[in-house]
């Protein structure tokens, strides 16, 4: 409230009841409006929480408690102890962590190259990245289904792709279709593009290599826009849905999400266990995000793309 | 590919060494780009000309899935639940997002903490967040119809009703987005130069003038773009439909997407899904084109 007090201080003598106090009650309706649209945001998460710690009985009850009656943390132990979450887990961990470094790898590489280097080719495959920016990933799962399928020499399949099941229900085929995106290959060429060049020119006189170069100085650079590229790539994989639940039909690759999805759609299901699951789901990208919070609302304001 | 067998006539053997490192750093990147877009996209076309399926040996069709989409009833029906649901979701997200990015671009105080409040819902996972809303609409054990009990009024059936089961979802949606849409006019507004506004204040103008005649007109490029990031990711909606209506009640929330997902993976049919996602490119590219004409047309 000081600021106020001082931004209308270097005061002409005679202010009037309305300009004194109008801006004040603007800024009191604004808040009011703020805090309200925050409470909405916020409500299902506190919703989710509440319910994740009541008893079976409470989660019936109507209408329903806001504040639990009490703790009960075994919803918890029984969503951590279904019988596939620690497999859910590692196969989350394997796609996203894997998605993630991939994406770091080969985006800076092909940005760096964009941004830097003079080769044949180069406006044609710059205008290429900025055309799949365009192409609706969520609409091409069929046929990238059938690709991942009849990848050669893979499981199973001869060198023509026909006999075997190819990287269905792998590791492989869960992240080669995200290990690189046109999204990541642009935001890193942008970045690179502003990196001043006498940089890599001084580099260069002292003798270093095209790679020394990249990986020696640009790269550290590039420190910030990596660390969006990452957490933006590691939210896509961990919270991914429709990729895997194609991709996979033994239970054994599931992924947490497709776990939780299960969770919630089986004959048996409880609510606050449900919301425990959904609890746990959500908090690494949120940690994740608080850590690196800076970076990407950065990130994402300056590339202008949704995170 | 194809581009890179030309072998450059290297006039200096340095700008050789470059064509070379400079291919070595981009193939691995191009090979992913390859096969999870460019291939499927140009395959997609293809496949919509044949009746492709896991039943029959597949032969071209040529234009008979376009023909059947025409008057298929039930696509009709998804692509105006689309159309209702990508109007529904864009207009309010970024009336909303514009509100508290201009609200939280001044130096308020606590607006780091409203920011990260309002971003927070485009974090979390898709799944967690449906799940969640799906409770949050349960017809008997519900917040939403319990506050309706205390305040007297009647539950309703949110998700289970036809009527309402598409709202709910729009609902949902515009609690997810408006994070992204508050965080892109952010960066619009950082854009537009402080003197315009010190400018118009000298000259006695109100907030309001401020805010429709100086903020909205400066930041209509910002709001194409936006629209156009909005519209796409709209169009092509999947994961709260397949978790929360599973399409349902009556096909009141089928959509192309969720309608091709069924085609090709419930009834195998997979050329006539392909024409549905060649019919969805079209209609994303056509409103990407429009958007990109707009906003050129906004910028001379």
């Amino acid at each position: 409230m000081s600021d106020i007090a001082q931004a209308s201080a270097p005061a002409v003598p005679a202010v009037s009841f309305r300009q004194r106090w109008w801006p004040l009650a603007e800024r009191a309706i604004g808040y009011g409006l703020l805090i309200f649209a925050a409470l909405a945001t916020i409500t299902p998460f506190l919703w989710m929480v509440s319910t994740s710690f009541k008893t079976d009985a409470e989660t019936f009850q109507f209408p329903p408690n806001f504040i639990p009656n009490s703790l009960v943390w075994q919803n918890y132990i029984d969503a951590i102890a279904g019988p596939d979450t620690g497999r859910q887990l590692i196969n989350s961990l394997i796609f996203a962590l894997g998605s993630t470094a991939s994406n770091m790898v080969f985006c800076a590489l092909a940005g760096y190259a964009l941004a830097r280097m003079q080769f044949k080719g180069k406006n044609l495959i710059f205008a290429l990245v900025v055309g799949l920016l365009m192409v609706p990933a969520q609409s091409q799962i069929v046929p990238v289904f059938l690709i991942v399928q009849r990848i050669p020499f893979a499981g199973g399949n001869d060198w023509l792709g026909n006999g075997g099941t190819g990287l269905l229900n792998t590791y492989w085929g869960m992240i080669l279709p995200t290990a690189a995106t046109p999204f990541g290959i642009f935001m890193m060429r942008q970045f690179f593009s502003r990196i001043p060049v006498e940089y890599e020119e001084s580099a260069r006189l002292d003798g270093a290599k095209t790679f020394t170069i990249f990986w020696r100085i640009l790269l550290p650079l590039a420190r910030p826009a990596m660390a969006v590229l990452g957490v933006l790539s590691f939210q896509s994989a961990w919270n991914d849905f429709i990729w895997p639940l194609i991709l996979t039909s033994q239970r054994e690759m599931a992924t947490l999400q497709i776990g939780l999805q299960l969770l919630q759609s089986g004959p048996d299901a409880r609510w606050n266990v449900v919301m425990a699951m959904a609890t746990l789901i959500t908090l690494p990208i949120i940690i994740v995000f608080l850590f690196a919070q800076r970076y990407v609302i950065d990130g994402a304001v300056t590339s202008g793309v949704k995170g | 590919m194809a581009l890179q067998s030309s072998t450059a006539p290297a006039r200096r053997p340095q700008s050789f060494t470059q064509n070379w490192s400079a291919y070595a750093f981009l193939t691995p990147a191009l090979i992913i780009l390859f096969l999870s877009l460019l291939l499927p996209a140009a395959a997609t076309v293809v496949m919509s000309l044949t009746d492709i399926s896991f039943l029959r040996p597949t032969s071209f069709v040529w234009f008979d899935n376009y023909i059947k989409l025409v008057s298929d009833s039930r696509f009709r029906q998804a692509v105006g639940n689309t159309a209702y649901y990508t109007v529904g979701v864009t207009l309010p997200t970024m009336a909303l997002g514009l509100l508290a990015a201009v609200a939280l671009n001044g130096k308020l105080r606590g607006r780091i903490v409203f920011r990260t409040i309002f971003y927070l819902p485009v974090l979390t996972s898709l799944i967690a967040a449906a799940v969640v809303w799906m409770y949050v609409y349960e017809p008997y054990s519900g917040p939403i119809n319990g506050t309706l009990a205390q305040l007297g009024l009647p539950p309703q059936p949110w998700l289970q009703s036809p009527n309402l089961a598409m709202t709910s979802l729009i609902v949902m949606a515009i609690w997810r987005d408006f994070g992204t849409a508050m965080i892109i006019y952010l960066a619009g507004l950082q854009d537009i130069p402080k003197d315009i506004y010190e400018a118009a204040r000298l000259d006695g103008a109100k907030t309001k003038d401020i805010f429709f005649r100086i903020t909205v007109p400066m930041l209509s490029n910002v709001t194409f773009y936006l629209m156009i990031i909005l519209i796409v990711q709209t169009f092509q909606v999947f994961g709260a439909i397949y978790v929360m209506t599973n399409g349902g009640p009556l096909g009141s929330t089928e959509t192309i997407v969720f309608q091709m997902y069924q085609t090709a993976f419930g009834y195998t049919e997979f050329g006539y899904a392909a024409a549905m996602s060649t019919v969805l490119f079209l209609a994303i590219l056509l409103f990407s084109l429009i958007g990109t004409k707009l906003m050129r047309r906004g910028e001379s």
